[in-house]
């Protein structure tokens, strides 16, 4: 069995997430249902594709992804409780306020993860660029070390996340009642998508980029110094698992050292779902994997980590290279 | 030369016999064995005997790492799953059932052993067959799964907060044959000695299994993929093989975990931490040696048990510091960096960098 020969099983599957629920759950809980698994799927996505992006470029299985993941939800936690005590834009009653105090925070956080991300890259994972086994062994290291700094600085105990005061609560659009914030990070998630997959697609550095994920040694008889776009892709990488660690944190509402470990194993699935190194994969692979896991979590409440596990599993018998194996 | 007309691994074997029950390292382990056997005689606290038994469970547990991560080269991240699942067959039939005898016991231990023989396979098919990489990922999900079953389902595993159960006859607590040496016979020290056998007949297994012509397969397969497959073998089913071998071993030191501290819960045998414990000692003890798991067992449960004592001396060094304090309660940090270190500058670990050296010295 040629692994690229039933692509129509893979739409099939696609498909089927959407429709079949509807057979059990009433229309306007599915749709309800439908916006929180969408925005949980943006929330993946983020974390899925630094991961994803990071492995089809440097083909290193980055097991610190988790931990900087946490630092961003734990940085974008400090700089809103700054930016609020400083403002006060976190109580405001303008959406827009909100937004800009949530957003700066997000921003924050990408930079600050963003620059731990290089010197990860540059101090740690440099060294064994070649060897699986050992990016292995030194990622999980790097992991237990970033995720003990956050104790150290943060101390080891829960934290409750601020959240802006408009994102509490639900719209209710023609009786269906819609949770404000998952609709702003659906928002936001598929901005952050378009904007990855114009850079990837139209300009130069995401032509490189992109050829660097099909054959690396091709990009550096090119002439390109390949290095220095690891690190890019690395704190690229790095800022998106920090942005995505702070609306998730502002989704679930709460902080803890540990947050990165449960994270990490779905941006795992979704980005062998989607095909290591794809966008569009890790985008589609996720909305799968949050979709259905509302549903499920909505009709069998505790099989909702079920499904994801068996959504691999049939992934990996029917298309063992994921859904988008090219790397686009 | 009696060794002409031989092949060099039928030379290198004709060697190793023949130095078998004379070399130095032969009575270096007759020594630690007799040192395991008198250990409960030697010291009479239990807090020491607890240690050394929890080292030698880890260093069997980790030992069947080994020949995944040393002997095959394929990188398992959920490796703890297995052992997880043979303690929590002890935990369900011994205080869930309440199933008090010896047939349940080891029916416990037989089924733990089918189950993770059967999952195991059944992940290696998944994930083998692409990319040995998949493997990683794909046995960290199931790890990451079953750690939330296991803390989910409370009517059968007692949720996060495990179950706690009895043990027939002999195991029991209150079992008691007077006293010897000094010490009191109690079913605390018939199953130390019963973990024990059973550990050290593991042990030999593993020996037998990665000194087999299998076990040769599998080095070169380590060394060369490509190279194994075109001399012709299916290098998928040895990795397979390898991997299901390591998960029942594995299952089975996990049942011996559940005796000995006569508990089980998801934090103690089945999560990331346990995962990483077991990592962080293959890598600091050696990969590829198998003793080398006693080595970095020893060193991680030894520096664990007496690190309450190293804080208080840290923190009446250093009164009035709290940065200082915080620093030190987060042990784990520096093992962390420890372990970065070893990575970088002793990749063979503590024994495979002591056997290279010795190695050397033969040769010149």
């Amino acid at each position: 069995m040629r692994p690229s020969s039933r692509p129509w099983l893979a739409k099939w599957i696609v498909v089927g997430i959407f429709l079949v629920p509807l057979l059990f759950i009433g229309l306007k809980t599915y749709i309800t249902l439908t916006v929180s698994g969408l925005a949980m799927g943006m929330l993946f996505f983020l974390v899925a594709s630094g991961f994803s992006l990071i492995f089809g470029f440097l083909s290193v299985l980055n097991l610190a992804h988790g931990a900087l993941f946490a630092w961003g939800a734990y940085i974008g936690f400090t700089s809103f409780s700054l930016i609020n005590r400083w403002t006060g834009w976190g109580g405001s009653e303008s959406f827009l306020l909100n937004m800009a105090i949530f957003l700066s925070a997000l921003i924050f956080s990408g930079l600050l993860v963003g620059l731990l991300g290089i010197l990860t890259e540059r101090l740690v994972i440099r060294p064994v660029y070649g060897s699986h086994l050992f990016q292995i062994f030194i990622t999980v290291g790097a992991m237990i070390v970033l995720e003990e700094l956050i104790r150290v600085v943060w101390g080891p105990d829960d934290e409750v996340m601020p959240v802006p005061i408009k994102f509490i609560g639900s719209l209710d659009l023609f009786d269906v009642v819609l949770s404000k914030y998952p609709l702003v990070a659906i928002g936001l998630g598929s901005a952050i998508y378009l904007a990855i997959h114009l850079i990837l697609k139209k300009t130069r550095i995401g032509t490189i980029v992109r050829a660097g994920v099909e054959n690396p040694e091709m990009v550096q008889v090119m002439g390109h110094n390949i290095y220095r776009y690891f690190t890019g892709v690395f704190a690229v990488g790095s800022a998106l698992a920090a942005i995505g660690g702070g609306m998730w944190a502002t989704f679930v509402k709460s902080i803890h050292p540990a947050m990165g470990g449960e994270v990490i194993v779905f941006a795992l699935i979704v980005a062998i779902i989607g095909g290591l190194g794809s966008m569009t994969g890790s985008v589609i692979g996720a909305l799968m994997v949050g979709l259905s896991y509302n549903y499920v979590a909505y009709l069998v409440p505790k099989g909702a980590l079920g499904i994801t596990m068996l959504l691999l599993v049939v992934i990996l018998l029917v298309r063992p290279t994921g859904l988008f194996p090219e790397g686009t | 030369m009696k060794e002409r007309g031989l092949t060099p691994v039928q030379a290198f074997r004709t060697r190793e016999r023949k130095g078998r029950f004379t070399g130095p390292s032969f009575f270096l382990r007759i020594l630690l064995l007799a040192f395991l056997g008198a250990t409960p005689f030697l010291f009479r606290s239990f807090e020491l005997t607890d240690v050394i038994l929890k080292i030698i469970i880890f260093s069997t547990l980790v030992a069947s790492y080994d020949i995944l991560l040393g002997y095959t080269g394929i990188v398992s991240l959920g490796h703890v799953l297995y052992f997880g699942i043979g303690s929590y067959f002890v935990g369900i039939f011994m205080g869930k059932l309440g199933w008090v005898s010896y047939g349940p016991l080891l029916l416990a231990f037989v089924l733990a052993v089918l189950t993770s023989g059967i999952l195991s396979i059944l992940i290696g098919f998944f994930s083998l067959r692409i990319r040995a990489i998949f493997f990683a990922m794909v046995t960290l999900a199931f790890m990451e799964f079953a750690f939330i079953l296991a803390s989910q389902l409370r009517t059968i595993t007692g949720g996060d907060d495990g179950i706690s159960f009895k043990l027939p006859g002999i195991l029991s607590v209150e079992a008691n044959f007077g006293r010897f040496g000094g010490v009191d016979l109690t079913g605390r020290i018939v199953s130390y000695y019963l973990i024990l056998v059973v550990c050290f007949a593991l042990f030999l297994m593993m020996l037998r299994f990665v000194n087999s012509p299998l076990g040769r397969v599998l080095l070169s397969i380590r060394d060369n993929e490509q190279r194994s497959i075109a001399i012709g073998y299916k290098t998928y089913l040895y990795q397979v093989v390898a991997s299901t071998f390591s998960s029942c071993v594995a299952a089975i030191t996990g049942g011996c975990f559940a005796i000995w501290v006569r508990y089980v819960s998801p934090e103690s045998s089945l999560s990331v931490p346990v995962m990483l414990d077991v990592f962080l000692m293959v890598i600091v003890g050696g990969m590829g040696t198998l003793y080398g798991g006693i080595l970095g067992a020893a060193f991680l449960m030894t520096t664990r048990a007496f690190l309450p004592k190293i804080q208080g001396i840290v923190t009446s060094l250093l009164p009035g510091m709290p940065w200082a304090i915080r620093f030190s309660e987060r042990w784990l940090l520096f093992f962390g960096l420890l372990f970065i270190l070893i990575v970088y500058f002793f990749p063979k670990g503590i024994l495979g960098t002591v056997q290279e050296r010795f190695e050397r010295k033969r040769e010149t």
